[in-house]
């Protein structure tokens, strides 16, 4: 029984959800491991959502956006464009594997692409194995008032 | 009118916060004339078995600065929230990790060859490392357990205020003590002795357009006095850093590092930070984008200098 | 939040959802959910007995919050909000789950489907229970317009609006109205002329009752938002500024001819009789082709792409110069009948209605056209004074495939368009974007050809792109329409999902400013906070997350929202 990663998607409005919707009509089908939030626009996406997407125990996180130069509100792909290779190096930092955070541009007709990137993501994760940063924040957490009473009575 | 009882003890700790308080100056005195300092490490002697003879919530307030790294500071950080009524997370390494809390980004094995094994300052051949146990003559002695990473006090007990700075400013230490020698007490959690916005807020620079072509060490460019010291491409934390400091870091030319910690709003100050620079580049081709970054040599350390533990991630999780 | 009252509604869609994902799986979980009052599937929500059945249960069980699991939001969301407002609850407490268009459409095995279905119900739920009543609300607007130029889609736009009985403002820099048609003779394909088209134009312009023409005029300042626009003119010889307050603004400023003296190799500038096509229409309308020294042209040349279509100018096509040149080749054969016309092009872009049968006229008339290749353009040199023509132009024919040299007693430069030397501060003035060539930006290059980034400012005409006149009047006219739409609702309407800054923790940093891309957030000095204007917000949520406060609350997509669906999605 192989790992079943679970990826978070964060997919903008215009471009990659109709896309989305677009391989649903379609009936392409693709790995069906992925979690998809909505927002307007790629912009919005705040680095703080995929650390919280990871912390939750997120294995993948996916975002997705209009082709540079086809925003639906200009430029909000740029400002996701230049959020993210920061994003990467804090990740690399915090020893998050490179494959487990993505941004790909879909546009609105690319139902299969989503498809695709799905597909390859869900079993790059997959090889990768499950996250560790859920566990690991679990197994920190110091509340064992069993230990603590046993710790105070000892010193 | 019985004298307040009050301990102020250091966790993994640099002693800063602790002279803050000294830093009162004569202010102390005035403090010993209403309370007895029941413990103070840096200042008077004092016995843990002092502490743990006390009955519950004997200690009026305790103000606890540093992080919590060894089993000794959460040891005491158990047993000084057992014994008080009030305990305050003081300074930026009780209240959000501190710098200590960079460690988080290291493995403790490699902290603790680089401490003992590897460093120019070791004679070539010495191999000796603490022990968890060693005998002293006929006596066993233990030291404390070294954690794997860094908590911050909230962390390991229920903490009632939190007062930021690194150190907190010795006003701000004053009016802490005012408030709670008054009894008119905050909601519980509070972070006091500081503002609700962003320290931008008292920063007399002037802010106009946000867009940075290249990034400078603080040394690296004699900085306009009367611009906003991040649009001239120096990293300055005070936009997701909350207020109340004076803004005395950047009236004198230095970018605010963020000590106070997040604004009330802000869930991850390190992540509100690397969107904060990622905004003002003034770029939409990838290859220019890299080359700014580039003069961003180190993203986690700036964005998250005071308060990794307090990070949605903490530490790093690497295998 | 213990007063929640969610219900979740899971829709079979026929057998779309029913045949692969478990319903009553996915239903008996969400009952597990704290405030979820009720939880049922339906074959089709989106009926009227299904959203019948949701209005019922708001108004029976007291619904707060309604989860509908799915098809797609882009599918069914106005549906399902009204009927939450059919119930008299705000729409905005609704949050659909897309399980078939992301679910059942496109996963095959049904316990995966199930448990995917299950995973972003319950995001919806946890989402849900962060939702706040939103309501659209109501700006005045003035009814007014600004045009800005007087050429001929200036004009057009003025007429349009002018005539449906709204105040116009033509403003015009020059000392009369035309703009460039006001240089030319006849027009391509249909040989009207230019003259009599505009006559009728600007006389009724200049009588029309509701258009105030204002020549030699400029805009120098503006602010405000639309219905709300704040205008400065200056006029010369005047002193005081007028100022303006107007609804919208219709961007009409054209397009200036290329210099040809960039290009060496033609020889403009320093050869008398290398002309440009501007410089033909005079001689034209004068009523003698001759050259510089007053002699009749035996060998007319006529150059395509000068400027156009070039890696060292500009790369992209003016459009109009093909048929031009052809027009050309018929006004100095109808003046010249024994001329020999030469016409020099690298493709024929005969694009238009009529000008493909305009082009084989042009043939008709003995025009030799020699095609030459891009980036390869024919040399200009003076020829022998022994011989009899005055100059020389040596080309790479490519349709022959030899390198032939023609005779030319006045070559005609047929100058590309480009963008006015001042429509970089026009664009800054009115606040609209520019594209790497320099002509301005449109919001959709197919789908909205004539609104902008920023509310309320139109463009029409060439100042967009190369056109011809048919094209600027269509867009002025398309400007026109959409404006009067606007001055019809008599107010501004503004979507009840935007920005908001909260003063109480906005620092003044100003980081949002330059993070919007329709200037919907304006700072307040004196204060020291910046302010989103609600009216022309488009709630991207750029400046929601590049908030270094978390000062700016993006409703319907709030912090809150977003991360209570992750924790939902990933229970």
């Amino acid at each position: 029984m192989s790992f079943e990663p679970k990826i978070v998607g964060i997919l903008c409005n215009w471009c990659s959800y109709t896309g989305a919707d677009l391989a649903g009509t379609s009936r392409t089908k693709y790995a069906p491991n992925i979690r998809v939030l909505r927002v307007m626009c790629s912009a919005r996406v705040d680095p703080t959502f995929i650390f919280k997407a990871l912390s939750e125990g997120a294995d993948g996180v996916l975002i997705c956006g209009c082709h540079p130069g086809d925003c639906h509100y200009v430029e909000g792909n740029y400002k996701a464009m230049r959020r993210f290779p920061l994003l990467k190096k804090m990740l690399a930092d915090l020893g998050v594997e490179d494959q487990r955070v993505r941004l790909e541009w879909v546009s609105a007709s690319e139902g299969q692409r989503f498809a695709d990137v799905v597909n390859e993501m869900t079993e790059q994760v997959r090889k990768l194995g499950p996250s560790k940063i859920k566990p690991d924040l679990l197994a920190d957490r110091r509340n064992r008032p069993a230990a603590a009473a046993a710790e105070v009575a000892h010193a | 009118m019985p004298k307040l009882q009050i301990a102020i003890y250091w966790g993994a700790a640099c002693g800063g916060c602790d002279v803050a308080v000294l830093d009162t100056n004569e202010f102390i005195l005035e403090v010993g004339k209403i309370a007895d300092i029941r413990l103070w490490p840096v200042a008077a002697d004092g016995k843990y078995s002092d502490v743990e003879k006390m009955k519950d919530k004997e200690l009026d307030l305790t103000l606890f600065d540093g992080a919590v790294r060894t089993s000794e500071n959460e040891h005491l950080a158990r047993l000084l929230r057992q014994k008080s009524k009030l305990l305050v997370a003081f300074g930026s390494c009780a209240h959000l990790g501190g710098i200590p809390g960079l460690a988080n980004l290291v493995p403790m094995q490699e902290i603790f060859e680089r401490a003992y094994l590897k460093n120019a300052s070791i004679e070539p051949g010495n191999t000796t490392v603490p022990k968890p146990e060693s005998m002293v003559g006929p006596y066993k002695l233990t030291i404390p357990k070294f954690y794997d990473r860094v908590y911050k006090l909230d962390d390991i007990v229920d903490v009632d205020y939190y007062v930021p700075g690194c150190p907190p400013h010795f006003d701000q230490v004053k009016a802490v003590l005012g408030v709670i020698a008054s009894g008119k007490l905050p909601a519980k959690g509070s972070v006091v002795g500081c503002t609700d916005r962003a320290l931008c807020d008292e920063c007399k620079r002037e802010k106009t357009e946000k867009r940075v072509k290249k990034f400078f060490r603080p040394w690296q460019i004699v900085p306009d006095p009367n611009k906003c010291l991040l649009e001239q491409g120096v990293l300055c934390a005070g936009s997701a850093t909350r207020g109340g400091c004076g803004v005395r870091c950047p009236n004198i030319g230095i970018p605010c590092r963020g000590c106070y910690g997040p604004p009330p709003n802000v869930v991850d100050q390190g992540a509100k930070l690397l969107s904060a620079v990622a905004s003002i580049i003034d770029s939409k081709e990838p290859k220019e984008i890299d080359q700014i970054l580039a003069t961003l040599p180190d993203i986690t350390g700036y964005a998250y200098r005071f308060g990794m533990p307090s990070g949605l991630l903490q530490r790093r999780h690497a295998p | 939040m213990s007063d929640l009252k969610i219900g979740v509604y899971i829709c079979n869609c026929g057998t779309n959802i029913a045949k692969t994902v478990d319903c009553e799986a996915v239903i008996k979980a969400m009952q597990t959910l704290p405030g979820v009052a009720v939880a049922k599937s339906y074959k089709y929500m989106c009926s009227n007995p299904g959203q019948e059945m949701i209005a019922a249960d708001i108004k029976t069980l007291g619904l707060n919050r309604v989860v509908v699991a799915a098809c797609s939001p882009r599918m069914h969301e106005p549906t399902f909000r009204k009927a939450l407002d059919s119930a008299g609850l705000n729409p905005y407490f609704l949050e659909m789950a897309n399980i078939r268009e992301q679910n059942s459409w496109v996963h095959e095995d049904g316990a995966a489907c199930t448990h995917k279905a299950i995973d972003l119900t319950r995001g919806a739920v946890k989402r849900v229970a962060f939702h706040e009543a939103l309501e659209k609300r109501s700006v005045p607007m003035s009814p007014s317009v600004l045009v800005l130029g007087g050429g001929v889609a200036g004009m057009t736009a003025a007429l349009e609006i002018g005539d449906a009985n709204q105040t116009v403002y033509l403003v015009e820099r020059e000392d009369h109205l035309g703009g460039n048609v006001a240089r030319i003779d006849l027009t391509a394909p249909h040989l009207d002329s230019a003259r009599d088209l505009l006559l009728d134009r600007i006389t009724r312009v200049t009588t029309h009752p509701k258009i105030k023409v204002l020549l030699k005029s400029e805009l120098v300042e503006m602010s405000g938002y639309i219905g709300n626009f704040k205008t400065k003119i200056k006029t010369a010889g005047k002193e005081l500024e007028l100022e303006l307050e107007v609804g919208a603004l219709v961007v009409c400023t054209g397009y200036q001819e290329f210099d040809a003296k960039k290009i060496r190799n033609f020889g403009y500038g320093s050869l008398p009789d290398v002309i440009t096509s501007f410089e033909l229409e005079t001689m034209i309308r004068a009523g003698k082709i001759v050259t510089k020294s007053g002699k009749t042209p035996r060998y007319v040349s006529l150059i395509h792409c000068v400027g156009s279509r070039s890696e060292e100018h500009h790369p992209y096509c003016s459009r109009v110069c093909c048929m031009t040149a052809i027009k050309y080749a018929h006004e100095v054969k109808s003046m010249i009948p024994d001329a020999y016309v030469s016409d020099l092009y690298i493709d024929m872009h005969a694009f238009g209605k009529g000008c493909e049968d305009f082009y084989k006229r042009g043939s008709e008339l003995r025009t030799m056209f020699l095609m030459y290749k891009k980036n390869q353009p024919p040399v200009v040199r003076v020829a022998d004074p022994k011989e009899k023509f005055g100059m020389l132009i040596a080309l790479s024919e490519q349709l022959s495939g030899e390198d032939v040299e023609i005779p030319a007693d006045l070559i005609v430069l047929m100058v590309g368009m480009e963008p006015r030397a001042d429509s970089a501060s026009v664009a800054h003035i009115v606040n609209i974007s520019r594209d790497k060539d320099g002509w301005f930006i449109e919001s959709h290059p197919k789908l909205d050809p004539v609104a902008t980034t920023t509310d309320g400012i139109f463009i029409a005409g060439a100042c967009q792109a190369p056109k011809d006149i048919p094209d600027s009047v269509a867009q002025a006219r398309a400007a026109s329409a959409r404006i009067m739409a606007k001055i019809a609702q008599g107010k501004i309407w503004v979507d009840a999902v935007y920005a908001e800054v909260d003063p109480e923790y906005c620092s003044g940093c100003r980081m949002c400013n330059e993070l919007c891309p329709y200037s919907a957030i304006e700072f307040d000095a004196a204060e020291k906070r910046s302010h989103v204007i609600s009216a022309v917000c488009k709630a991207c949520g750029a400046c929601v997350a590049g908030c270094p406060s978390s000062a700016i609350k993006g409703r319907h997509f709030t912090d809150k929202q977003i991360f209570a669906q992750i924790e939902g999605v990933m229970a």
